[in-house]
């Protein structure tokens, strides 16, 4: 299942980088970003539906296997035309292509179990939830300051 | 030998990558790539396997044919400058995606931005919707 960030959560730690560097032998696939002094988020793979990589990916190294966008070291040829494909800048290419791969073979991706601020889940449904219930504590006690 | 039609090959980094012999060299400068096919008389067909728009084949080896050697301008970003891939590799992505995909983005300009600016507009728009939900948090007093 794919990552998802509840944005007004993220504290700008990098936490999630380096637990993917971690895991990736030393190539994240996830970069934090500031947006002036106001916000910041990590930018990582949408695993797509229809997505634009597996489209660009000629040797089948890019591949849809169910919500995930996996990949296939084996038939990678680094040619490159993924990174490009990707509309949001999250395959790189070095030698060989890397994204991200949900941490294949863990019982969750990394940048979930390590964000401190649990700004990111599994869970689609938790960024709503979670506005959902402070909507409703801040009504409970007479409205929001 | 490898020939190579010099009007299909996109400058991508596959035959360079998957030769196991180096005959095949790939220069990169800050603003120009260049893929140089030497003599080969490896039994070889990696490259023409691997090679994404079938550009390359295999030819009787002939000294005097000279070797293969193309240069690619690096197209620069849109935004930033900075030179990130060769015009062919973007065209090729430009005619791959489907129009419908094409349409839901807002054209393909976005092509034309480096995957470092494609991940900083992605954060800025990102942001953009979190102020718009605050300030609709926010109290109307």
């Amino acid at each position: 299942m794919p990552v998802y960030i509840d944005i007004s959560r993220c504290i700008g730690c990098r936490s999630c980088e380096v637990a993917c560097q971690r895991v990736h032998a030393g190539s994240g696939h996830i970069n934090v970003h500031y947006v002036g002094d106001t916000a910041s988020l990590p930018i990582f793979c949408h695993h797509c539906k229809d997505a634009n990589c597996t489209l660009a990916c000629f040797s089948g190294a890019l591949y849809k296997d169910g919500e995930r966008t996996a990949f296939d070291v084996e038939k990678c040829t680094g040619c490159g035309l993924c990174q490009l494909a990707c509309p949001f800048g999250v395959v790189w290419t070095n030698k060989i292509a890397h994204k991200c791969d949900l941490c294949e073979g863990r019982d969750a991706p990394t940048c979930v179990t390590t964000c401190p601020a649990n700004a990111l889940s599994t869970d689609p449904d938790l960024p709503s939830r979670r506005a959902r219930e402070r909507a409703a504590r801040a009504a409970a006690q007479g409205g929001r300051r | 030998m490898i020939k190579v039609d010099a009007g299909l090959c996109l400058g991508c980094r596959s035959c360079s990558n998957v030769c196991p012999s180096q005959n095949i060299v790939r220069t990169e400068t800050e603003e120009t790539r260049s893929i140089h096919w030497k003599r080969c008389k490896e039994e070889c067909d990696l490259c023409v396997e691997f090679c994404p728009a079938r550009a390359l084949t295999l030819v009787a080896f002939d000294e005097s044919v000279p070797e293969p050697d193309l240069t690619f301008d690096l197209v620069a970003c849109k935004i930033c400058g900075s030179r990130y891939a060769t015009e062919p590799m973007l065209r090729r992505i430009e005619s791959i995606i489907p129009a419908d995909l094409q349409k839901d983005s807002g054209g393909l300009e976005w092509i034309r931005i480096c995957p470092v600016c494609r991940r900083s507009i992605e954060a800025d728009n990102a942001t953009k919707l979190m102020v718009l939900d605050r300030s609709r948090l926010s109290p109307q007093s």
